[in-house]
C-alpha cells in the first residue's frame, strides 16, 4: 500500500503570472484578482489567507480551472495550462462542504475518478483500496456520505482527490465546517499526508491560526492583490504593513516620536518617551513610521502603591482576562490602550482591574513599520 | 409553441376578431361574461387559498389523528378528472340530488355560480394547500420562538410574525387559482348553466358557432390575466427572500394544544376531506349503479359500455399519447431545467419564462391556436415544411397534435422540479467531479441525473396525470380517430348518462394511480441511498 502512494507523481512546480479576473462588464465590473504572480516551488504547502472577497477563492479557483482568467497565464511545470477544463488538470481539489456524490458510497466516491479515466478495474480496486487503508476509512467503504461524520466526510474528499495521483492538491477552506478540536486534528492529518507524498498544495483560508500551523509559506491577499508572502514567523513577526500585522493576531501600534536610522534595518526610536532601537522594515524610515508590539511581549507588573499617574510605561488596568494559561490586560496609556498577554501568571502578580501596572517590553521583539502601509 | 400563439395572435385581430373586441365595451352580452368570469375567479381563489391554508396550518401546526389521509385526501382533486365533481355534485346537490331532494327535501339550483364556485374550489384548493404547505415548512420555528421569548403569546405571534411571512405564499396561491378557475372549461360546460365565462364562451363560437376568430379573440382577453399572473408571480419569485433566508429550519415546531382552539382549527379541513371522499365514493359507486339517485341497484352495464367501441378505444388512445407524451416532456423540462440553472448565464430568464409558458397559457387558448395553425399544412413560400397534424385529416388521426399539446402542458412540469432540485445541489459536486476528470456529459450523466431522479419522476407523475385529465386544450384538437376520455365523459356527461361519465371518471383514476404506482416502484428502486426529496409539484 505504501508502494502505490509514494510512487505519486514527481512533485510539480506553480507559476501565476500576472493573473487577473473581472467579474461583470461596465458599471458592475468587479476586480476580484487583480495582476498577481506568485511561484510555488514543488512540494511546497502553501496557503492564500485574507478576509472574505480578497480573491483568494476566485485565485484558487483559477488555478483549478473553474474560473476562466481575465488576464495572465497560470504555468504548471512551465506548461500554460490556463485554457484547460478543469477535468483536463492534473489538480485535485477538496472543497468546503466536501461535495462528496450523495447518491454513492464510500468506495464508489473515490474510485469515480480512477474509473472515468478508464483504469482497469483491478487496477480502480487496487488504488482506491490502498488509499481508503491510508485514510483510514477501510471499515466506512460502504458507507452512505450522509452516514459519515465531518471529519471522515472530510477524509473522503481528501482520499478522492489523492487517488488521482494529482500534480497538485487544492483546498477550499475545508475545516471550516468542523469543530475547533476536530479541525485542529485535521489539519495535523493533512499536512502529514502531504509531506509524505510531496504533493504541491495550495490551500485557502481565512483562519490565521490554520495558516500559521499547516504552512510553508502564506499569501496574505487583500483587496485582489498580495499584500506579503513569506514563512510563517515573518508574516507574524515581520509583517510588511499593518494591514498584515493586525490581521495576524493581536497587534499594539505604538505611536512612535521620533525615528532615525542606526545601521542596516535597525532604527533608534523615541517612544513612551524611552530611546531604544528596534528591527524597521525598510521602508519605515523615508516615512512616518508606527512601532509594532504584540501582547505577548509585554510584560505587567503593579506600579509602586500611590502611584496613580498615566504616562510613559505606566497605565491603569482596564480589563483582566484570565484565561488559565496566560492573563490578557487592557490598560488605559497615555497613547491608548494597550493590549498585553501575561503567560504563566503568578496568582499573586495579577494585577486587577481599576490598579496601576507598569509595563515593559523587550526592543528586539518590537518591529518599525510605516504608518501608512495600511 | 410560438407559433400557435402567434396565430392565434393574428386571427384574434383579423375582422371579427376586432369586433369581438370592440364589443367588450359596447356589448353588455360580452361585459357580462368578462364580468362573470372574473367574478368567478376571485370568489374561487379566495375560498381555495383561504381552504388551502387551512389544511396547511393543520398539517404544519397540529397534532391529530389521520394526518397523513388528510394530506393525501387533500391532494386528490389533483389527479381527478375534470367532470367527476361537477356530475357528482349534480348527483347529491341538485335539483333532484340525494342529499337535497331525497334527504333535506329541498330542490336547490345548482347550475351557475354556486355549482361553479363548489366544484372549482373543491378541484382547485390542492393548488394553494401545496404552496403555503411549502412556504410554512420553510418557516424557521426559530422565529417563533424567538418572537414568544420576546413575550409574544401564541394568537399574537401568528399574527405578528407567521402571517406577515406567508402573505406572499397567499398571493400567489390566489393569483393561481385565479387564473385556473378563469381558464377551466370543463366545469362552466356541465354545471355553468347560464353563467357564461370567457371559456366557455370561446368554446361555443369555435365548436357551435364555426366562428374560429371569434373563439380566438375570447380566448385571448382569457390570455391577460393569465399572463399577468405568471409575470408578477415570477417578479414576485425573486423577491420572497423572505423566507428562504434563514436557510434549514433550526428550532422545533410546536402545536396548538388547545382543545377549543385545536377543534375550531380543523372544523374546515375535515368538512373538505369528507366532501372528498364522499365524492369519491359517488363517482365510485355511481358507475356501479344503474342510475344513481333514480336507480340505485348494482350493474356492470356502464363498464361494459365503456369498454365497448369507441369508449374502449379513447380509454386505450388516451393512454397511449400520454405515455408517449411524458418521457418527451420530461426530457424536454429537464433540459431546459439543466440549461437554466448551469449552463445558460445571460437569458435564462427568458427561457424560463417560454418553458413555462405552455402552462401559463390557459389550455383554451392554447388549443385554439394549435387547431387554427396546424389544420391545414405549414408552407412557407410554396415548400410544405410541416403537413397537417390537427383535425381529421391530419397524418396520424390528428395524434401528433394531440401529443405536442401534452407535452407542452407537461414540460413545465418536469422543467419546474428539475430547476427545483438542480438548484438543492451544491455546484461544487459539479465541479469536483469534473476536477476528477469528468466530462460536462460525464457529470451529468453519473452525477446530476441520479440526483434528481426522484424529483422528476415526482413532477412526471403529476404531469402524466394533468395530461390525462385535461380537456380544455384537447377539445379543439381531438378526430374521430384520436378519441380522448375527457371528451367522451363530456359527451356522456352532456346526454345525461351520468352512470357512463362515473365508469370513464373511475377508470381514469384507475389508470392514473396504476402509472403512478409504477413511477413510485422506479423511485424507490434504490431505498438506501439518500438523494434529494421529490418536489410534489402539479
Amino acid at each position: 500500500m505504501e508502494k502505490t502512494m509514494t510512487t505519486a507523481a514527481k512533485s510539480s512546480k506553480l507559476k501565476l503570472k500576472n493573473l487577473t479576473k473581472v467579474f461583470g462588464q461596465g458599471k458592475e465590473k468587479v476586480t476580484a484578482v487583480d495582476s498577481i504572480d506568485l511561484d510555488i516551488v514543488p512540494g511546497e504547502f502553501i496557503t492564500f489567507l485574507g478576509p472574505s472577497g480578497c480573491g483568494k477563492t476566485t485565485t484558487l479557483r483559477m488555478i483549478a480551472g473553474f474560473e476562466i482568467p481575465s488576464g495572465g497565464s497560470i504555468l504548471l511545470d512551465g506548461q500554460d495550462i490556463s485554457s484547460l477544463s478543469p477535468d483536463k488538470r492534473p489538480m485535485g481539489m477538496v472543497f468546503q462542504s466536501y461535495a462528496l456524490f450523495p447518491h454513492m458510497s464510500v468506495y464508489e466516491n473515490v474510485a469515480y475518478g480512477p474509473k472515468i479515466k478508464k483504469l482497469p478495474s483491478a487496477q480502480v480496486k487496487q488504488e482506491v483500496v490502498a488509499v481508503l487503508e491510508s485514510m483510514s476509512l477501510t471499515s466506512m467503504a460502504n458507507r452512505s456520505p450522509n452516514q459519515l461524520s465531518g471529519g471522515q466526510q472530510q477524509r473522503v474528499a481528501l482520499a478522492r482527490a489523492m487517488v488521482m495521483r494529482p500534480k497538485v492538491l487544492l483546498f477550499d477552506e475545508p475545516l471550516s465546517n468542523l469543530d475547533a478540536k476536530l479541525r485542529a486534528q485535521m489539519r495535523i492529518e493533512i499536512r502529514e499526508v502531504q509531506q509524505r507524498l510531496g504533493i504541491t498544495s495550495i490551500f485557502v483560508t481565512h483562519d490565521q491560526d490554520e495558516a500559521m500551523s499547516i504552512s510553508d509559506r502564506i499569501v496574505v491577499m487583500r483587496n485582489s492583490k498580495i499584500e506579503q508572502v513569506g514563512i510563517p514567523a515573518e508574516i507574524y513577526l515581520r509583517p510588511a504593513s499593518i494591514f498584515v500585522a493586525d490581521f495576524i493576531g493581536i497587534s499594539n501600534f505604538l505611536t512612535v516620536e521620533s525615528a532615525v536610522a542606526s545601521g542596516s534595518g535597525k532604527a533608534k526610536v523615541t517612544v513612551l518617551g524611552r530611546t531604544m532601537e528596534v528591527p524597521a522594515h525598510p521602508e519605515a524610515l523615508s516615512k512616518e513610521s508606527i512601532l509594532l508590539v504584540r501582547p505577548e511581549s509585554i510584560s505587567v507588573k503593579a506600579a509602586p502603591a500611590g502611584n496613580t499617574t498615566i504616562s510613559g510605561t505606566q497605565g491603569q488596568v482596564n480589563q483582566v482576562v484570565f484565561y488559565g494559561q496566560h492573563a490578557q490586560y487592557r490598560i488605559q496609556t497615555q497613547v491608548g490602550n494597550i493590549t498585553a498577554v501575561v503567560s504563566d501568571p503568578i496568582f499573586e502578580e495579577i494585577v486587577p482591574v481599576g490598579a496601576y501596572a507598569e509595563f515593559a517590553f523587550d526592543s528586539q521583539r518590537s518591529w518599525l513599520l510605516p504608518a501608512d502601509s495600511k | 409553441m410560438i407559433f400557435p400563439l402567434s396565430v392565434i395572435f393574428l386571427r384574434a385581430f383579423d375582422e371579427t376578431g376586432r369586433e369581438v373586441f370592440g364589443n367588450i365595451f359596447s356589448s353588455s352580452v360580452l361585459r357580462t361574461i368578462i364580468k362573470n368570469t372574473v367574478i368567478l375567479g376571485v370568489v374561487v381563489a379566495s375560498l381555495g387559498t383561504l381552504i388551502g391554508f387551512f389544511l396547511a396550518y393543520a398539517q404544519m401546526k397540529l397534532n391529530f389523528r389521520g394526518k397523513k389521509i388528510l394530506h393525501v385526501i387533500a391532494l386528490v382533486p389533483l389527479i381527478t378528472p375534470p367532470f367527476a365533481f361537477a356530475t357528482a355534485v349534480i348527483t347529491l346537490f341538485g335539483r333532484s340530488g340525494m342529499i337535497s331532494r331525497d334527504i333535506l327535501g329541498l330542490s336547490p339550483t345548482l347550475y351557475g355560480l354556486p355549482g361553479l364556485t363548489i366544484v372549482l374550489t373543491s378541484s382547485f384548493f390542492p393548488v394553494a394547500y401545496m404552496s403555503i404547505l411549502g412556504m410554512m415548512k420553510n418557516l424557521d420555528p426559530a422565529l417563533d420562538e424567538a418572537s414568544s421569548s420576546l413575550g409574544a403569546s401564541k394568537v399574537k405571534t401568528f399574527f405578528k410574525v407567521t402571517l406577515p411571512m406567508l402573505i406572499p405564499g397567499f398571493a400567489s396561491s390566489f393569483l393561481l387559482l385565479f387564473v385556473e378557475a378563469t381558464a377551466d372549461l370543463a366545469n362552466p360546460l356541465v354545471i355553468g348553466g347560464d353563467f357564461t365565462v370567457l371559456s366557455s364562451r370561446a368554446y361555443i363560437a369555435i365548436n357551435g358557432e364555426y366562428d374560429v376568430p371569434a373563439g380566438a379573440a375570447y380566448s385571448m382577453i382569457l390570455l391577460v390575466p393569465g399572463l399577468i399572473v405568471f409575470i408578477v408571480q415570477r417578479y414576485w419569485g425573486e423577491r420572497k427572500s423572505v423566507v428562504t433566508v434563514t436557510g434549514k429550519p433550526t428550532g422545533t415546531p410546536t402545536f396548538v394544544e388547545n382543545k377549543v382552539a385545536k377543534f375550531l382549527l380543523l372544523i374546515i379541513p375535515v368538512l373538505m376531506a369528507s366532501f372528498i371522499v364522499l365524492i369519491y365514493t359517488t363517482v365510485i359507486y355511481g358507475s356501479f349503479a344503474k342510475f344513481l339517485g333514480v336507480d340505485n341497484s348494482l350493474t356492470l352495464d356502464n363498464y361494459r359500455y365503456i369498454f365497448s367501441g369507441v369508449g374502449y378505444d379513447a380509454i386505450i388512445k388516451t393512454t397511449m399519447m400520454a405515455i408517449i407524451a411524458t418521457p418527451i416532456a420530461g426530457l424536454l423540462g429537464l433540459v431546459l431545467a439543466w440549461l437554466i440553472v448551469r449552463k445558460v448565464k445571460k437569458g435564462r430568464k427568458l427561457l424560463d419564462f417560454f418553458g413555462m409558458l405552455g402552462l401559463a397559457v390557459p389550455g383554451t387558448v392554447l388549443g385554439i391556436g394549435f387547431a387554427i395553425t396546424f389544420n391545414h399544412s405549414t408552407k412557407i413560400g410554396d415548400t410544405t415544411i410541416l403537413p397537417q397534424l390537427a383535425g381529421g385529416g391530419a397524418i396520424f388521426g390528428g395524434a401528433i397534435a394531440i401529443i405536442m399539446v401534452y407535452t407542452i402542458r407537461s414540460s413545465p412540469a418536469g422543467q419546474r422540479s428539475g430547476i427545483a432540485a438542480l438548484q438543492q445541489i451544491n455546484p461544487a459536486i459539479d465541479e469536483a467531479s469534473a476536477s476528477l476528470g469528468a466530462s460536462g456529459f460525464t457529470t451529468f450523466r453519473k452525477v446530476t441525473l441520479p440526483l434528481i431522479k426522484p424529483a422528476l419522476l415526482t413532477g412526471l407523475m403529476f404531469a402524466f396525470a394533468h395530461s390525462m385529465t385535461t380537456l380544455s386544450p384537447i377539445i379543439f384538437i381531438t378526430t374521430p380517430d384520436t378519441p380522448i376520455m375527457t371528451q367522451k365523459i363530456l359527451a356522456e356527461v352532456d346526454s345525461g348518462r351520468f352512470g357512463n361519465a362515473f365508469a370513464f371518471c373511475s377508470m381514469l383514476i384507475l389508470l392514473v394511480l396504476i402509472v403512478m404506482g409504477i413511477i413510485n416502484l422506479l423511485v424507490r428502486g434504490n431505498p438506501n441511498k439518500q438523494s434529494i426529496a421529490p418536489i410534489a409539484s402539479a
